[in-house]
């Protein structure tokens, strides 16, 4: 199924644990694979992550589960600090 | 491994290899599933000759494997999309 990416801007993301995460900013393309690299994830959930000196967190491609009204990561317990950028 | 924003992406014009203005970029299609980047939905410059290229309404799909650089412009070749 394609689908244009304008549909993916302001996504709700969500973990299978049903935690919400943030809101979808914007999507990094990696050119040479033709592929969707990650997401930026903006509007997040404080609970979940401690905004230090940034905006948002990126996401990898690989830990979405579904795209479809909202996005489904998988609920990684304990890796949210590791992934600010 | 070269990433861009997809956001940075919009509104920028699209090249042919051998110098032709082929238009401006409107939108990207994605398999969400897969997360393969599969086409560029291009509005075409209105001296542009389309008659030879997969189009639909009024845009212009052009297929990612066609991309050869993004750098100011989006660089396509041409060649690799059109039907002759």
């Amino acid at each position: 199924m394609k689908s244009a990416i304008t549909e993916m801007f302001g996504m709700h993301v969500y973990t299978d644990k049903a935690v919400y995460v943030g809101d979808v900013d914007d999507v990094i393309i990696n050119v040479d694979g033709k592929k969707i690299e990650s997401l930026a994830v903006s509007n997040l959930n404080r609970e979940l992550i401690e905004l230090k000196n940034f905006k948002g967190i990126k996401i990898p491609y690989r830990i979405i589960l579904a795209v479809g009204d909202v996005v489904i990561i998988r609920h990684l317990v304990g890796s949210f600090e590791k992934k600010e950028d | 491994m070269r990433n861009t924003f997809s956001r940075n992406l919009s509104r920028k014009k699209v090249m042919s290899t051998d110098g032709m203005v082929i238009g401006t970029i409107r939108n990207i299609m994605v398999d969400f599933k897969s997360g393969e980047v599969t086409d560029l939905v291009v509005k075409p410059e209105q001296n542009f000759d389309t008659s030879n290229y997969a189009i639909e309404g009024d845009k212009l799909f052009v297929p990612f494997e066609a991309v050869k650089d993004i750098r100011d412009y989006i660089v396509v070749d041409r060649y690799l999309f059109s039907r002759k």
